[in-house]
């Protein structure tokens, strides 16, 4: 395993894709510190430090790893990318176009990722536009007396608001700019840099609020979390497929077996995000309709107590419920059976005992179905687990607990591709890697 | 000044956005994003994502300063 890291660093040309990578998250750190111009530096830290304990914007403050609190030049980070992605890969079911761009190929793909990053700026110009309204309303930071923004006159507000767009779009780039000469997936690889920024005094709260014992435990505990994600992430199911042997010319093609891996969690963290930006919204409605009086309407209570609070039955078991909804869903939209027996046909593959063509999809179908099952409860009851530890981390949000949930999710999952690819770098110059 | 690096500001900003939008996206979509999906993209850059990586790395470093012309500013008030 260290051999393996020392060999990865002595190869010039993965060292310097290394290197780079690393530059571009320290930019981005840095970035994401660097309060917006008109925001008084001072004031926000004291607010922040209000918020953060009562813990309302926690999938929010755990994409930008406390950018958003800061109001920073990054505070929107990654999300409006996020979102935008998601849209996108939402209308190609929708709208005929964007299907049939899909199933173009690389061309039509990078003519997808290019609407991607226009609907990321049109989205980043409304949610800091949101950010900005919010903030100096005073419900960004709920009981904090001194005023965020000093300056509240209308130019230096949209100076504000454009800045932050540009952020949004400099984050773009970067993200980008790893993507593209660096190791991993830009865009995954800033949001695990910022959980793992969280990482640390997360922890150091439970040490000083809980002492040692609560510590050691929520730690040996972490890591059986992460050993058992890393466990289910690696499982698939191999469905074997034979290739018929062709002649053309003199030379033979094919007549090999090769296996088409199916995932158990084929879906990847992305129904876990559906779900909790689902569930944020009533959050940002009994917000956004609180009134200055301080009175309680009776359809705010109840969207408190049974939607916003996040260690009652009912927020947990809906969550459940439209994490397993959404993973059912995503993988229909990902993979479609159809498609991929249609091609094992073109191509001369079979599977073993089971006609090409429509038996080959049906059987497919049946077998994704039954593996994303197991999957699906996977994916839900990893990020419902936090919900019941709430009290440990002292009352803070429990999607921000660093060892469970969503985090634990992201962060494993990122880090597996990024070592996967930096091993198949390795695998260009020697044999051995860090995976065996 | 406050105005003047204001103004700056916006310009930089929009300047910004307007070459990072012409960049060829890389980003490679949701399906890259958190694990899944493979890479194997190894054609190098061209001379013009060059040049243009140039001109933004400039754009990017005067809008830097200029955030940071107007923090120390509000900061001194």
């Amino acid at each position: 395993m260290l051999s393996a890291f020392r060999s990865a660093l002595a190869t010039p040309d993965l060292r310097r894709k290394i290197l780079f990578t690393l530059g571009i998250v320290v930019v981005y750190r840095l970035g994401s510190t660097m309060p917006a111009p008109g925001v008084s530096f001072k004031n926000v830290r004291e607010c922040a430090a209000q918020v953060e304990s009562s813990g309302i914007y926690s999938l929010i403050n755990l994409f930008s790893g406390g950018a958003l609190l800061q109001l920073s030049v990054f505070a929107l980070t990654v999300m409006p990318y996020i979102t935008a992605s998601i849209i996108v890969q939402l209308l190609t079911v929708v709208i005929p176009r964007f299907e049939q761009l899909k199933k173009e190929g690389q061309a039509g793909q990078g003519k997808l990722t290019q609407y991607t990053r226009y609907l990321t700026i049109a989205l980043a110009v409304l949610q800091s536009t949101g950010v900005v309204a919010l903030a100096v309303r005073g419900q960004l930071f709920q009981n904090c007396s001194v005023p965020v923004i000093p300056d509240q006159s209308v130019f230096s507000l949209v100076v504000i608001v454009i800045t932050m767009t540009a952020g949004t779009a400099l984050i773009m780039w970067l993200g980008e700019l790893i993507t593209e000469r660096g190791v991993g997936n830009g865009m995954s690889l800033l949001i695990f840099s910022g959980i793992a920024a969280r990482l640390v005094p997360e922890g150091g709260n439970i040490l000083r609020g809980q002492g040692g014992v609560v510590f050691a435990v929520v730690c040996v505990f972490g890591l059986a979390i992460i050993a058992s994600v890393v466990f289910v992430e690696q499982g698939q199911r191999r469905i074997p497929v034979q290739y018929a042997k062709r002649m053309i010319g003199r030379r033979m093609y094919g007549g090999t077996s090769t296996y088409l891996p199916l995932k158990v969690n084929q879906a990847g963290v992305i129904p876990v995000i559906f779900a909790s930006s689902l569930l944020y919204l009533p959050q940002l409605v009994s917000q956004l309709a609180a009134s200055p009086t301080g009175e309680v309407s009776e359809w705010r209570r109840f969207i408190d107590t049974y939607l916003v609070n996040q260690s009652n039955w009912v927020h947990i078991s809906m969550y459940f419920g439209l994490i397993v909804f959404f993973t059912y869903f995503y993988v229909a939209v990902t993979f479609n059976p159809d498609e991929r027996a249609d091609e094992m046909k073109k191509f001369g593959g079979f599977i073993p005992g089971i006609r090409p063509g429509r038996p080959t999809s049906e059987y497919l179908g049946f077998v994704l179905n039954r593996i994303t099952l197991p999957g699906s409860i996977y994916l839900g009851t990893v990020a419902v687990l936090p919900n019941f530890f709430l009290d440990m981390t002292g009352g803070g949000g429990a999607q921000n607990f660093p060892f469970g949930g969503t985090a634990v999710l992201i962060m494993v999952g990122v880090g597996l591709d990024t070592v996967k690819q930096i091993e198949s770098q390795l695998m260009q110059r020697n044999y051995e890697g860090f995976l065996r | 000044m406050k105005l003047f690096l204001q103004i700056t500001l916006i310009v930089s900003s929009v300047l910004l956005v307007l070459l990072v939008l012409l960049h060829r996206g890389r980003g490679g979509g949701l399906s890259s994003l958190f694990g899944g999906g493979m890479q194997s993209s190894l054609s190098g850059s061209s001379v013009v994502e060059k040049n243009l990586d140039r001109l933004t790395l400039f754009v990017g470093s005067i809008w830097v300063i200029s955030v940071v012309g107007v923090g120390l500013l509000l900061k001194v008030a």
